[in-house]
Formats: C-alpha cells, sequence, structure tokens
C-alpha cells in the first residue's frame, strides 16, 4: 500500500512526464506429480514493477524487481537522460484514462485455504478410484495470489485481486498409454467437489479401457468436448481485436453487423461470470465489463484497448477475452453423440498453430482422448489425429449445442503462470477434417 | 551473490537434507522494436534477480523461488524448500536416487565482440530505424516491424557436492518480418527466420545483415501473392538450415528428452514415442544421420561449464549411423536408463527448477555444398523459413509450413511456391534423409523461445545444422 502511494507522488512530482506503472505481487504454490506420486512441491513468490514513461509521444519501458523508492527514482533519472533522443510514435495519443472502478473485492488467499495436505488427500483420492483400471495420474495442482495496481499520470489508481485454482489430471494407462483428462480451475474452492471429479474421472477411464483402433483421413461428424470448442474460440480471439485490424491479420475486418456464423452461435466475454475467474480490469486499467462479441451469428465487437482504440478511432471497452462464454443449445450430450453413425468425439486438442491467421487456417492434433463413435455411442478409443482446418469452418460446420455448459481453466503457462477460465458447451460439427493420424495414443 | 549462495548452500548441508543446489541469477535484457516504420517499443529489464533452493528430502524434491532478497525472505525460501520436500514425501512412492558427482569449481565470461550492454542507446535505435523504414513504403506492404532483443545473464551455481560455478552469457535476437496483401489474401516473409537466437553480442545484430537483405524479404513477400502451391502429392525437399534447425528441434530434440519417457512432462509438454528398450537399436534415420547434443561448444547458446545440477557440459551422441544411443538426460533418469547424464538439466531463470533441455542439439553435417545437393536434385523443392509448426504429443507426427519455397526442376530452381506443406512421422522422415550437406554449409541456428514445463520456462539453445534433402515426402496438405 505504502509503495502504491509513492507511484501515485512519482506521478505528480514529475508533471513533464506521464507514467504508467504495473505494480505486482505474484505468488504460487505449484504441485507437478507424475506415476501417482509428486514429482516437485515448489513455491514461487516475485514482486515487480513495470513502468512505460512518456515525454510527450515519446516513450521507455522498463521493469524492476523488489522495486524500491530510490531505485525507482534512479532509474527516472537514467530515463531522463535518453528519453529526448527517442523517435516519436505518432500513433500514441495519450494513457488510459477511464477512471471507473470496480469493488475491487477482497479475495482469500488459496495458497492459505487449500494447503499441500489437503492438496496430498485429494490426489490420493483421485488415485485410489483409478488404480482398479490399471491407470496412474499425472498433471499439475496450482493456487495463485496476485495482487495487481495499476497506476497512471491520468489519475488511474485500480487494485485487482486474482486467486484462481488450477487441477489438470490426467489418468494414463500403464498398459498402452492411452491417457484421459479431467480439470477444475475457479476462484472458490467450495465449488469443487472431489467425489464428482474423481467420478467424472473414472468414467473417462472406464471408456479408454478398451481397444485402440486409427481412423483414415477424411472429413467426419465430431463431438467437440468443451475444451475443444473453447480452444478454438481462443485462437480465433487473436482475430477480435482492435491490434490484429492495425496489423491486417484479422479474419473479421469489415464483418461487423454482418452474420458469419450459424444462428446458433452467441458468444459474449463475460468476466464477472459466476463460474469463471474474474477479472476487474483490462491490461490498461479500463474497465473490464461482459462484451457481446457474436450474437446469433453476428460479428458485434471487437475488443479494443487503449492505444488502439485511440489509433484506430475506435471505441474502447476494455474486453480482452479472458472470461469467454458460448450460449448453450438444446441436446444432451447423450444426444449430441447418439445423432452419429459413425465419427468422432474428441477430448482435447493440442499444438495448434496458424497455417494463415487471416484465413483462420490451423494445424493441430488431437490429444487425452479420442473416441470412435459408432451406432451412437463411443465405442473405442483411437489414435491421436492431426485435423488442418479453418477455424471458421469448424464453427460453421456446428449442427447441434449441448444444453449445458462447463467451466474450462487454461493458463498463460509463462511468466506468472496466469489462470483464465471459459464456459464452453459440447457442439457436433460436421465434416471436420482429419488431415492425418499419429499412429500413437 | 557469490557469498549469499556460499552462505546457503552451508545451511543446507544438513542430515535431513540428501542433496540440494541453489541458484542465483541476474538477468539483464533490452528490446528495441520498430512496427510499421515507428518506434512501439524500446524497453529495459536490468538487474533482475532470482534466487532458486532445490532440496530433495526422504526422496522427493522440494523448490522455493524469489525475488526478493532480504534476509527474512531469503530464510523463508530454505524453509519452504525443505518443507515443500518433506511433505511432498508424504505422496512418494520411488525415491529419486542419483550418483555423487565430483565437485567443480570454476569461471566463464564470455567476451562479446561488442557489448550491446555498453553501446549508446541513440546508435542502437538509429540502427533499426533505417531498417524499419526500408520496410515501409510499398503499397502491398501492409504491416512491418523490425526488433532485436538483447540479453545477458549472470549465474552462480552451488550444490552440496563441492561444485561451485560462476558464469557470464551474452545472447541477440535480431528479426524482421513484411505481410504483403493485395486485398484478397496476405503472404508474410522474415530475416533471418523463427530461429534467429544466437550466442554473441551486437554483432549478432550485424552478421545477419536485415538491411542488406529488406528488399529481398520485400519483393518474396508480394511475389509470394502470385506463386502457385506445391501440386504434387509428393516430393523430394530439400530443407535450409533455419527451418531444419527446427525440424531437428521438434521431431528429434524434444523426443530425446528422458523426463518425457518418464511420463514428468505428460501434462503439458507432452510424452514421446521413444521407450527405453530401443537405446542402441532403433532405427531414428538412414544410415547418415548423425545427431548429438553438445554443450561444450561455446560458438552456441547452449555452453556452459556445468548444467544446473552440477553434471559437466558434455557431447554426447544421440544417434549414430542413423541409430538411437542416447538420450538427453538428467542425472535421475539417466541412473533410470543406467547411462551417463548428457549434462542438460537446465533452468532459464534462478527462481526456475532446472529441466531437461536442449543446449547445443545438432545434425552432424554431411558432403558438398548446397548448390551441389540442389544440383543433384531432379524434381523437388527447396523450403525454408518456418511460417507453422505443429507436432503431437508423442513426437511421431510434425506439420510444417514454411513462408517460402523454390520448385527444382532438373538440378535448377525454376520459381517460388507458396506456403509449402509438409507433414511426416518422425522416424520415418529422418530414415528418407539422402543428403546433408557439409561443414561449409553448417551453423548454429538459435531460439530464445523454446517453451517447456509448468511453470513454463523459455529457455536460449542452438542448433547446429546444413541443409539436408528428404525423399519422397507428402507435401500438399491444405486446410
Amino acid at each position: 500500500m505504502e509503495f502504491r502511494n509513492e507511484l501515485v507522488k512519482i506521478c505528480e512530482q514529475y508533471p513533464e512526464f506521464k507514467f504508467n506503472f504495473h505494480h505486482r505481487n505474484w505468488e504460487t504454490d505449484f504441485l507437478r506429480f507424475y506415476q501417482s506420486q509428486i514429482n516437485y512441491n515448489i513455491s514461487k513468490t516475485s514482486v515487480s514493477l513495470s513502468t512505460t514513461m512518456y515525454k510527450g509521444k515519446k516513450s521507455y519501458s522498463f521493469s524492476l524487481k523488489n522495486p524500491a523508492k530510490a531505485k525507482l527514482l534512479e532509474k527516472i533519472e537514467e530515463v531522463k537522460m535518453i528519453i529526448d533522443k527517442l523517435p516519436e510514435d505518432p500513433d500514441f495519443i495519450d494513457l488510459e484514462d477511464d477512471l471507473t472502478k470496480s469493488k475491487e473485492k477482497e479475495k482469500i488467499n488459496n495458497i492459505e485455504k487449500v494447503s499441500l495436505d489437503k492438496k496430498i488427500d485429494i490426489l490420493q483420492k483421485i488415485t485410489e478410484a483409478i488404480e482398479p483400471f490399471d491407470f496412474k495420474i499425472y498433471g499439475t495442482f496450482i493456487c495463485n495470489y496476485r495482487t495487481l495496481y495499476i497506476i497512471n499520470s491520468n489519475g488511474l489508481n485500480k487494485r485487482e485481486i486474482c486467486s484462481p485454482i488450477f487441477l489438470e489430471v490426467k489418468a494414463v494407462s500403464n498398459k498402452n498409454e492411452v491417457t484421459v483428462l479431467e480439470a477444475y480451475g475457479g476462484e472458490n474452492f467450495n465449488t469443487f467437489d472431489v467425489e464428482r471429479f474423481t467420478k467424472d474421472l473414472a468414467a473417462k477411464v472406464e471408456a479408454a479401457t478398451g481397444e485402440i483402433v486409427d481412423v483414415e483421413p477424411g472429413e467426419y461428424e465430431v463431438v467437440l468436448a468443451p475444451r475443444c470448442i473453447g480452444d478454438y474460440l481462443m485462437y480465433l480471439e487473436s482475430s477480435m481485436t482492435a491490434r490484429s485490424l492495425d496489423t491486417k491479420q484479422s479474419f473479421f475486418e469489415g464483418k461487423v453487423g454482418q452474420k458469419i456464423f450459424p444462428e446458433n452461435i452467441t458468444l459474449t466475454d463475460d468476466p464477472e461470470h459466476p463460474d469463471l475467474i474474474n477479472f476487474d480490469y483490462n491490461h490498461d486499467g479500463h474497465i473490464y465489463k461482459k462484451l457481446p462479441i457474436i450474437e446469433k451469428g453476428v460479428f458485434k465487437n471487437f475488443m479494443v484497448d487503449n492505444y488502439y482504440g485511440r489509433k484506430l478511432k475506435m471505441k474502447k471497452n476494455g474486453a480482452e477475452g479472458s472470461g469467454l462464454v458460448m450460449e448453450t443449445g438444446n441436446k444432451t450430450r447423450e444426444e449430441l453423440i447418439g445423432s452419429i453413425k459413425r465419427g468422432l468425439y474428441i477430448s482435447s486438442l493440442h499444438y495448434m498453430n496458424f497455417i494463415n491467421r487471416k484465413e483462420t487456417s490451423v494445424t493441430g492434433l488431437t490429444r487425452d482422448g479420442t473416441f470412435l463413435i459408432e451406432n451412437g455411442k463411443l465405442t473405442k478409443a483411437v489414435n491421436n489425429l492431426r485435423f488442418t482446418e479453418k477455424i471458421s469452418d469448424v464453427i460453421n460446420g456446428i449442427t447441434d449445442i449441448e444444453n449445458q455448459s462447463y467451466t474450462i481453466p487454461s493458463s498463460s503457462n509463462y511468466g506468472e503462470f496466469e489462470i483464465y477460465s471459459a464456459k464452453m458447451p459440447h457442439v457436433k460439427v460436421k465434416g471436420f477434417k482429419i488431415s492425418s493420424s499419429t499412429r500413437t495414443v | 551473490m557469490k557469498k549469499l549462495v556460499y552462505d546457503i548452500i552451508n545451511k543446507l548441508d544438513i542430515p535431513e537434507v540428501t542433496y540440494a543446489d541453489v541458484r542465483f541469477t541476474n538477468t539483464d535484457d533490452q528490446v528495441i522494436y520498430f512496427e510499421k516504420g515507428k518506434l512501439r517499443h524500446f524497453g529495459s529489464d536490468y538487474d533482475s534477480i532470482d534466487l532458486g533452493v532445490r532440496v530433495l528430502v526422504n526422496g522427493c524434491w522440494g523448490f522455493a523461488g524469489t525475488t526478493i532478497f532480504n534476509n527474512t525472505s531469503i530464510e523463508k525460501t530454505i524453509k519452504k524448500a525443505i518443507s515443500n520436500a518433506k511433505v511432498g514425501s508424504k505422496f512418494r512412492k520411488e525415491p529419486a536416487t542419483f550418483k555423487k558427482l565430483k565437485p567443480i569449481k570454476d569461471s566463464y565470461f564470455f567476451k562479446p565482440k561488442e557489448d550491446p550492454f555498453l553501446m549508446d542507446d541513440k546508435f542502437k535505435i538509429d540502427f533499426h530505424e533505417k531498417i524499419a523504414q526500408k520496410l515501409v513504403g510499398n503499397k502491398k506492404i501492409v504491416y512491418s516491424y523490425v526488433y532485436t532483443v538483447l540479453y545477458r545473464q549472470y549465474k552462480v551455481y552451488a550444490n552440496t557436492e563441492g561444485t561451485f560455478v560462476d558464469s557470464m552469457v551474452y545472447d541477440t535476437m535480431p528479426m524482421m518480418y513484411v505481410l504483403a496483401s493485395d486485398g484478397k489474401e496476405t503472404m508474410c516473409r522474415t530475416w533471418p527466420g523463427h530461429m534467429n537466437g544466437r550466442r554473441g553480442g551486437f554483432e549478432v545484430v550485424r552478421n545477419v545483415k536485415m538491411e542488406e537483405n529488406a528488399d529481398k524479404i520485400i519483393e518474396e513477400a508480394i511475389k509470394l501473392l502470385d506463386a502457385p502451391r506445391i501440386e504434387e502429392e509428393r516430393a523430394d525437399i530439400i530443407i535450409g538450415g533455419g527451418h531444419l534447425a527446427l525440424q531437428l528441434h521438434e521431431s528429434a530434440g524434444h523426443a530425446t528428452e528422458a523426463d518425457r519417457i518418464y511420463g514428468k512432462e505428460i501434462s503439458y509438454a507432452g510424452k514421446t514415442f521413444i521407450k527405453p528398450a530401443m537405446l542402441g537399436n532403433f532405427k531414428y534415420g538412414s544410415e547418415i544421420v548423425n545427431i548429438f547434443s553438445d554443450s561444450t561448444n561455446e560458438g552456441g547458446m547452449g555452453f556452459h561449464l556445468v548444467d544446473d545440477e552440477g553434471t559437466p557440459g558434455a557431447n554426447v551422441d544421440i544417434v549414430k549411423n542413423g541409430i538411437l544411443l542416447d538420450q538427453q538426460t538428467s542425472q535421475e533418469t539417466a541412473a533410470l536408463l543406467g547411462v551417463q547424464p548428457s549434462s542438460n538439466m537446465l533452468a532459464s531463470f534462478a527462481d526456475d527448477i532446472p529441466l531437461i533441455r536442449m543446449t547445443n542439439f545438432c545434425l552432424a553435417p554431411g558432403k558438398g555444398s548446397l548448390d551441389n545437393l540442389i544440383k543433384s536434385t531432379e524434381n523437388g523443392y527447396y523450403i525454408d523459413f518456418t511460417k507453422t509448426w505443429s507436432i503431437d504429443d508423442n513426437r511421431n507426427n510434425f506439420q510444417f509450413t514454411t513462408e517460402i519455397g523454390w520448385k527444382i526442376e532438373n538440378g535448377k530452381i525454376k520459381h517460388i511456391v507458396k506456403e509449402p506443406t509438409y507433414y511426416g512421422i518422425t522416424p520415418e522422415f529422418w530414415g528418407a534423409c539422402n543428403g546433408i550437406c557439409g561443414q561449409e554449409e553448417w551453423e548454429f541456428h538459435g531460439t530464445f523461445h523454446c517453451g517447456k514445463g509448468e511453470p513454463g520456462q523459455a529457455i536460449h539453445l542452438s542448433h547446429g545444422v546444413a541443409p539436408a534433402r528428404f525423399k519422397n515426402i507428402v507435401c500438399n496438405v491444405k486446410a
């Protein structure tokens, strides 16, 4: 708190400059497990300050770890010597000026709430449930606690606390390495039901104990698990930003108000959704509220931040896709699977990468449980498969959507291991293009 | 900080701790980034200090890292590492074990030809602005950038076996990119490509000659808009060094990391199709394929005196005459496989745990020039500059797209093709290798961005390669 006040004072102390400060306190307790035992217990703490200092349209950025006032002032003096020599960025207009504050709720530190002993108890229960199938568990059980202060010379002085929990368990067969996955993510550990989690994982394990087959490349009717459609939409999200318009790589360029997907597709970005990990502000400190992205197949809004909003003369909205929610349909999961004569159930995607971002063409693989559907039932595990597809074709191929959705956690993995979530249902897709088999599970 | 590390390792020399190591890193970096001809970002992260304490107690690893360097925080970090291991051992059935190593006490300080951290900032900005200006102006170039990341890291490593080593290295990563559009589609070109990291200082930026190659990539990006795609289902392909480095990285480098065999990275990075029984007999490639992991070569970013668990730098044959011989290992996985540790345990920063990482992972040179390899190719494609990469969980099925390719007919380059996309199965692909250029074409390529582990780490590594030819490859995959 004291340092936060110092940052505000510095903004006032140097009126010839503008400052943008991000001050982070971050800690993690990160449990890695493999072969139904601990691999590592990792604890990390970090305090850092990211600063961008502006003089007109000239700027210089620097970061300090474990920052103190004296060190910061010393650095500011150094920047004063450099900044006049730098070329301008004529597209820079001003820093964020949205002063709207969220409730800035206090949050429980889940590192304290979910102790290492508690994590081990949960993992032991899960292990016992799947051992009879000759499977072992692998994965991570993570709790973070992060406090972020965003302070700038336009009067922003905001705080955001985040304390996500992320449990990802892969059950792997000792016999043939066939793998299935179950995950939990959220900020309220009271919503974690170990019995249900274990039961759901065990059901997947049971489905994966049979024969493993291969399938030929070609077009298939598929049911995509929630995390798969979530992955596709998160990849497509990079095309929904104002920045992607500026870099000429947006699939949605010139398509606002146009119907580009089927009527059953509605997508919102909702950082306050009760089932998701919540965020108060975007990276500029702009208030982050619910925003419709696609409504009944019509593309409604780009996500617009401060820099590109001003540059492209678009209205800033603070959205950044950290809480995507897809509207549910009217079929049960069983009905989606039951309506397919011969097709595939895909649990998870892996190593997806754009071939051409503007065209939304990607290649990637299935992972952690791909199953053959025969006469409306999951019958056999299938080797992991490669798809080469346009994401726009996948979404246009959605024929039915499940009547309930699930919280899907994901992580940025690098740096401070930010954890996000999305709320997605199962979807049925026609004409899904499998381009080759990996011949492995 | 050497004293701090020394003091901590002494505190950990207690009976309940079977083994411990302590690392300190101080990292400086600077980024210069021009977008569409304008300076979009200039910044630095100096004196970024991290501390990491790793202990083995009751056969279980515990780790704690911090960026806070006061006495309270340091004591807390030590205690946390020990308690993490102790509590964790309740859920550890097979204790981690390995052999004790001979202690090493040494220092290594790399000297760049041009220390970028002693150079005038204005000079570096002007240097890049000149290149940035060359990338704009053509109406068909709708987006461009040029950047360089300058980096140096000082590290102190100590363990309870008596090893104490400090080192300083410099790495540099320059890159430029143009995107061309005709209003219907977009095509890009980069220089020097995505494997653009090198050991060295500002001399690396000069050596890649970005300014001299700006017109060339603009012209190629625009030509690609009207270029044909590959029509044949299969063809012989010659892969240029920049992209071959990534092919080697994904389909041999990651595949031969021993932690994947034991499932330690299943959760995120994945597994491998390799099993312990394959060592010494599995045909990984054709007879001309020789692959080695060499942390003793100072020319690459993977050089070190000792890795992050005290194993001295080593040159290890991974594939010899096409046969899989060894793995990249830690002390623990080497013991499980019954081989010598290969000195591949590394962490990005001191507050990261060490993982099995590639160092200088190389394809040995064959014979002859690239010109001669092209001349000896009746029909095929020469492809380079990575655009898309993807490989499966077991490192068996890969698919790559490069930015550009050149059709070869009767030993001569004919015309360019857009987005050549090929796929293969790892041992079949390396088994189809029928030509590798010689030492005169062999050079280091590298990246700062090899991601692995949870929490994720991006590490600097190099690949020594020369262009190589692969026979009858599926090269016509379309979305």
